[in-house]
């Protein structure tokens, strides 16, 4: 039995000031219960991780008062060799942990950390591998594997260092239903058979169940509020532990999205669709990736993309994004796009999965200026007639106000968008785009590590675009209930082909 | 080539690469280059990366050529009957520095088509004491270079999107990717940590590269081939 414990903890990231991300916490964890903690985003759950694993104060941050302890020792006065015997980390993004190029090598690199002998590391990596049922990967390269793939890469290595504790920072994040399950069973038996401690951050609970014995919940400021919770798979069986999640931002597994929106029923359509795609194939090296996909998008309704990792998905974005060549056609309103328009502002906006990829300017208030201009620009070519620019540059002033204010970032104007919170990086994002004047709208993975709080409210904002000016909005998400709570129809991506799902199945 | 220890194979290729850099022997230089080729072409190599690796090997050496031929120190003047014997040594010029262009790529090739790199790194690390915070550094950064890449693509793809027309090499395009590059090596270094790795602590090897003799005969047959030439006309 081994125990994480937290003892008047109070821990800021400034080298001096009083804004706490952490204080008087008090928690601990046994490896005995596998623990699941959850909260809003940036309430402080990654950084207590972080804190267990001995990474912070030493990278960065002060532990003003208090003391973390694993089994009485502090982890991050050990050196990192003996650290990683007894806690072993996981973390979210699969492509940023690995320092190798194969699988074998990667592992090997593991064990010659912690001085393993040599004859005994062939055998260590067999086993690890065969654990995570991922023999066959031994010597691929790491960067031909997908993101699941990684992450079982990433467990094998925990499995072969076998530490007390397993500590993961949202793991799922960038996973498919099917690998995430994979990987929470695989720890449910490193728990069992080597009696692993297992403490995870997540938000989304559902790849938990069955596995997880124990939910902890903090709230915004960072203090513990909710202990002892349970997941059941019954929804509303146990009212008063979703009520207790729900405060955590989080949601109980099975929870429907709160989605009052009128779904437009197919009668309602326009017969012309606006956005037509027309045997859209692309191959790469000989091997199809997409294999003539064709779909109509109706103007004013909401399109939900599924589909696993190496399912096309992120091709296709390519494609609409003017950055992968394809061949096939793409119709707007009827009428043929031309290649080389895929990419430039025009009636096809897109919003990138991580807001920071779409950045182009100094300080949030260019951000949205840049934009306007840039339609003023299209505006003033397409009428033939260039007005008054000074008038033209006063009224987007204007609008760029209406535009921050709107989406709560006027007081955030002179600021770099990098400093913006995860949450208000994404609402700049996709208001940067809409502003450009587009009327579909893409957005890869909107929700994508969000808690639920803003889940919620960066799909009501969606919304409300759709509703106020008619946009189309086509958004992939690996989340099937929020496809299914929000979305008027659903297309899932298989192996290279497009399924429309039966609005019946629902 | 690919069994020859990579540290003294390394040490091997820059011997008569420094060595060639000090003379003006166009012959020699193709001989070095000629050598080069066979070598490879005995040795287990990627045909497809070596042509197009000789494409811009081969621009080079006749840019080159024509630089040498064309702009001799002291010869501005355009070429007549009369001064044949310096249009004579405009050529011998240009040779010199495309030969060099040529014996420089084909023992730079040589190196790189027949090396492993992670095996040229341990070999750094366990032969040449190479400290294993560079190795391992250097391998992690050469992981994310086609993250980086990717993120090069992304980033001109947002300022398309936008409607801003910029150079490939702007800065504004540097910025985002300088502003992730620091994130990218907090978080790769974070969990080489968190995998126990350690600069200082000692570490076991799992294939340690090994030093033969056939290393050494290597290392002695390019020192007296250099010592040799030094005793030709």
């Amino acid at each position: 039995m081994s125990e994480i414990s937290f003892t008047d903890v109070a821990f800021r990231y400034q080298e001096s000031g009083d804004f706490y991300v952490l204080q008087n916490l008090n928690v601990r964890f046994q490896s005995a219960r596998i623990t699941v903690l959850t909260g809003a985003s940036g309430c402080g759950k990654s950084t207590l991780l972080y804190l267990a694993a001995g990474i912070y104060p030493e990278n960065a941050g002060v532990l003003s008062s208090g003391s973390v302890k694993i089994d009485g020792d502090d982890p991050s006065e050990l050196p990192p060799n003996l650290r990683c015997r007894r806690v072993g980390m996981m973390f979210q993004n699969p492509a940023l942990q690995f320092c190798m190029d194969t699988v074998r090598n990667e592992l090997a690199f593991c064990l010659e950390n912690v001085s393993i002998p040599r004859e005994e590391m062939g055998s260590i990596i067999d086993g690890a591998l065969r654990f995570c049922c991922i023999e066959h990967l031994k010597d691929r390269k790491l960067l031909t594997l997908s993101g699941g793939e990684k992450q079982k890469v990433m467990l094998a290595c925990l499995a072969a260092l076998s530490p007390t504790w397993i500590l993961l920072d949202e793991p799922f994040a960038n996973l498919d239903d099917r690998s995430a399950r994979d990987i929470a069973a695989k720890l449910g038996q490193l728990h069992r058979e080597r009696g692993t401690g297992i403490l995870a951050v997540d938000h989304r609970l559902e790849n938990w169940l069955g596995v997880a014995d124990e939910i902890k919940g903090m709230d915004k400021m960072g203090n513990l509020i909710a202990e002892g919770l349970t997941l059941s798979v019954h929804e509303g069986k146990d009212s008063r532990d979703s009520d207790a999640l729900k405060r955590c931002s989080t949601a109980a597994p099975g929870s429907s999205y709160p989605f009052l929106r009128h779904k437009k029923t197919p009668q309602e359509s326009l017969p012309e669709p606006l956005l037509r795609l027309k045997n859209i194939t692309v191959s790469y090296t000989g091997t199809p990736v997409l294999r003539g996909l064709n779909a109509d998008f109706s103007q004013g309704k909401s399109y939900a993309l599924l589909g696993e990792s190496g399912s096309g998905k992120s091709t296709l974005f390519d494609v609409l994004r003017g950055l992968a060549p394809f061949d096939g056609e793409l119709f707007y309103r009827g009428s043929a796009v031309r290649k080389r328009e895929l990419g430039r502002p025009g009636p096809i906006g897109f919003v990138t999965q991580n807001p920071q990829d779409q950045f182009v300017s100094d300080t949030v208030y260019d951000e949205i200026l840049t934009s306007l201009k840039s339609k003023a620009k299209t505006n003033a070519i397409n009428q033939k007639a260039s007005k008054l620019i000074t008038s033209v540059q006063k009224a987007e002033e204007n609008q760029v106000e209406s535009i921050l204010r709107g989406i709560g970032l006027w007081g955030h104007r002179r600021v770099s968008p990098y400093m913006l919170s995860q949450g208000q990086q994404r609402r700049l994002g996709v208001a940067a785009i809409l502003a450009c004047g587009c009327e579909i709208l893409f957005c890869d993975e909107p929700t994508y590590a969000q808690d639920w709080n803003n889940t919620i409210a960066i799909m009501a904002a969606l919304e409300n675009e759709m509703k106020d000016r008619g946009t189309t909005l086509i958004f992939s998400t690996h989340d099937r209930k929020l496809a299914a709570d929000f979305a008027d129809e659903i297309f899932e991506l298989k192996e290279g082909t497009l399924l429309e799902h039966d609005q019946s199945i629902r | 080539m690919n069994t020859i220890n990579p540290s003294v194979k390394a040490l091997g290729l820059l011997m008569p690469t420094f060595f060639l850099a000090a003379m003006q022997k166009p012959f020699l230089n193709l001989t070095v280059f000629v050598l080069s080729l066979i070598l490879l072409a005995v040795s287990r190599i990627n045909y497809k990366i070596f042509i197009a690796a000789m494409i811009p090997v081969i621009l080079t050496a006749l840019g080159t050529f024509y630089t040498g031929y064309r702009f001799q120190a002291g010869n501005g003047m355009p070429v007549s009957e009369l001064s044949f014997h310096l249009a004579d040594s405009g050529v011998w010029n240009g040779l010199i520095l495309a030969s060099r262009v040529l014996a420089f790529a084909g023992l730079g090739l040589l190196l790189a088509l027949t090396t492993d790199r992670v095996r040229l790194v341990q070999s750094l690390n366990q032969q040449l004491k190479l400290p294993p915070v560079f190795a391992y550094g250097l391998l992690a950064a050469w992981g994310i270079l086609p993250v980086m890449m990717r993120e090069y693509r992304q980033t001109r793809a947002a300022f398309r999107a936008r409607g801003l027309r910029v150079l490939p090499v702007s800065p504004a395009l540097l910025k985002p990717m300088l502003v992730k590059a620091v994130r990218w090596a907090e978080a790769l270094s974070v969990a080489m940590e968190s995998k126990g790795f350690d600069g200082n602590a000692p570490r076991t090897v799992y294939r340690p590269v090994p030093v033969r003799i056939r290393d050494f005969i290597f290392l002695f047959a390019v020192a007296l081939g250099c010592a040799g030439i030094l005793f030709l006309p």
